[in-house]
């Protein structure tokens, strides 16, 4: 009874701490830059009037258009069953799927979106949906060889495990695969979360890719959509700090004040790698469109080095 | 033979030495200006001299650690020097025409390494060192090796092909630290010499060049001439 409670929290804190995380990152870009900011609750603001607003759609737009968000939302809601957010030890849901289950239903989430936006045949969205396209051809075999090294380093496909092994052992945390993993998928979280250095750093411009897809979105829709992406952000910082760089601190017996404290723990770890993710953000010079293949084959390159690291340890 | 009986902190510092210097020569191939493969490859020689000092520490071969001084001296320090000296007199200062986008060659040399990974497992087997650090060494030396002759095929400024071959002689070196420590000092010494001439050549390669051809890119380089 106790385990599906702490389940349920844990979707409970990914929906409803994203928006915060969103808010903290975009508040920190503010403050780096020497600007005031609109502080970290924005995002919750912002979602508050999308919600009422009313919808309008375009005439081009069929079925499709309306699914989206809806399968969207439902696929970001599921993955943090998978994954361990509050408790180290798997849940009673935790074993439907491992690491690649949950890249899978990532990867579906961002796909319906990607059709929603060729749907409407409006220009904008097209050009963000082939340029997520063609990101994301480059982006997949990257993250598919960062989990093949995590299993190989761990020996096993369950985000747990690799917790596990990190947290006891000292060795394999400080072990060259491990570190090349770690620098591989803060590459491709960077490339995930639309922070790659071809972007500037407001959204909505001719660069644009994941603002591009959602672009004829509008009210309820659109707040789904964007809560949906604050949610995919948080949970790739959740895989990347519970399973790959901060294993410590999380819930060991599963009680409500350990909960509570992984929580705010998670908060605390979050805030720390977006710092990092911050500063590298304003301290990487933007690069033209057409480099955005150096960052992933950068990150490819460290899967790669990764793999041939466990094969020497 | 010394990496038979490695401590395994002895064992775990030299495998972080080598990868990074196996990363470092990764820097060079993946940039386009000519400061950074300098940067890169100054980088990488000190991570090979700290190599030697520390072979020469756990290993109990004190002659290496003059040969630690003088990498450091020579490789890490004057080499560079001298081709930032013919960096500066050229007016080039990145790749303009690349034949392969460094995108493409950092995922060219992924592969390098994994064929260097393949190739050291049989011959590691082949000479019974089934150690870990073995195997690191032999597939940093080989992939090394590879990253500079990739290096040399596929960029066409004078700069980086001499960088190029640096770092190919940088990985031979690493290599032969650590898996044949306690090299005649002498031989160290002539190999260090054979650079200082390769570099002052190449540096009177340079200014003939520019004097006669007015550019030092090996792609204008299209007359034969007898």
């Amino acid at each position: 009874m106790r385990d599906i409670l702490l389940q349920i929290a844990q979707v409970l804190t990914v929906l409803i701490l994203a928006p915060l995380l969103q808010g903290i990152i975009l508040q920190f870009e503010e403050r780096v830059q020497r600007a005031q900011g609109p502080g970290i609750f924005q995002p919750y603001r912002d979602l508050w009037k999308l919600f009422h607003k009313q919808v309008a759609v375009p005439e081009t737009a069929t079925w499709l258009f309306w699914v989206t968000p809806i399968v969207a939302f439902t696929c970001v809601l599921t993955v943090p069953i998978l994954i361990p957010v509050l408790t180290d030890f798997p849940l009673p849901l935790s074993d439907m799927g491992d690491i690649l289950g949950g890249g899978l239903i990532l990867t579906l989430a961002s796909f319906m979106i990607i059709l929603a936006g060729l749907d409407t045949s409006s220009a904008y969205s097209g050009i963000g949906s082939s340029r997520a396209v063609m990101v994301a051809i480059l982006a997949e075999p990257t993250l598919i060889l960062v989990f093949v090294g995590i299993t190989l380093l761990a020996k096993a496909m369950l985000p747990f495990v690799v917790n596990h092994l990190l947290v006891a052992d000292w060795a394999a945390y400080m072990s060259p695969a491990h570190l090349f993993l770690v620098a591989a998928f803060f590459i491709l979280l960077l490339v995930e979360t639309d922070r790659m250095p071809i972007h500037s750093s407001t959204h909505i411009e001719v660069y644009m890719i994941e603002e591009g897809r959602i672009l004829e979105y509008s009210g309820p829709l659109l707040a789904l959509l964007k809560w949906a992406s604050a949610m995919k952000q948080f949970i790739l910082y959740t895989i990347f700090c519970n399973v790959l760089i901060l294993p410590w601190g999380l819930s060991i017996r599963g009680t409500a004040l350990g909960a509570l404290g992984a929580a705010i723990g998670l908060l605390i770890k979050f805030t720390l790698v977006a710092c990092v993710v911050v500063f590298v953000e304003t301290a990487q010079s933007r690069l033209r469109f057409y480099r955005y293949q150096e960052p992933l084959a950068a990150s490819f390159l460290l899967a790669v080095l990764a793999i041939v690291g466990t094969q020497l340890s | 033979m010394l990496i038979q009986n490695l401590g395994p902190l002895a064992s775990s510092l030299f495998s972080l030495l080598a990868i990074v210097s196996l990363l470092l020569a990764f820097v060079m191939l993946g940039s386009r200006w000519l400061k950074n493969y300098l940067f890169a490859f100054a980088a990488e020689s000190w991570a090979i001299a700290a190599l030697s000092a520390a072979v020469g520490f756990y290993g109990g071969y004190p002659e290496l650690y003059l040969i630690a001084i003088l990498t450091l001296l020579f490789r890490g320090l004057l080499l560079p020097y001298l081709i930032w000296r013919i960096i500066r007199r050229l007016s080039v200062d990145r790749e303009i025409h690349v034949i392969l986008q460094p995108s493409t060659s950092l995922v060219v040399g992924a592969f390098f390494v994994m064929f260097a990974l393949a190739i050291s497992y049989r011959v590691a087997a082949a000479f019974h060192l089934e150690l870990t650090v073995a195997v690191l060494a032999l597939t940093v030396l080989l992939s090394m090796k590879m990253i500079g002759f990739l290096m040399l095929a596929v960029r066409h400024e004078a700069i980086s092909q001499i960088l190029g071959l640096l770092v190919l002689e940088n990985g031979i070196f690493l290599g032969s630290q650590i898996l044949v420590p306690g090299m005649p000092l002498l031989i160290e010494m002539v190999i260090l010499f054979d650079l200082l001439i390769v570099v002052a050549c190449f540096g009177a390669l340079v200014g003939y060049l520019l004097t006669h051809v007015g550019s030092t890119s090996s792609l204008d380089l299209r007359r034969l001439v007898g």
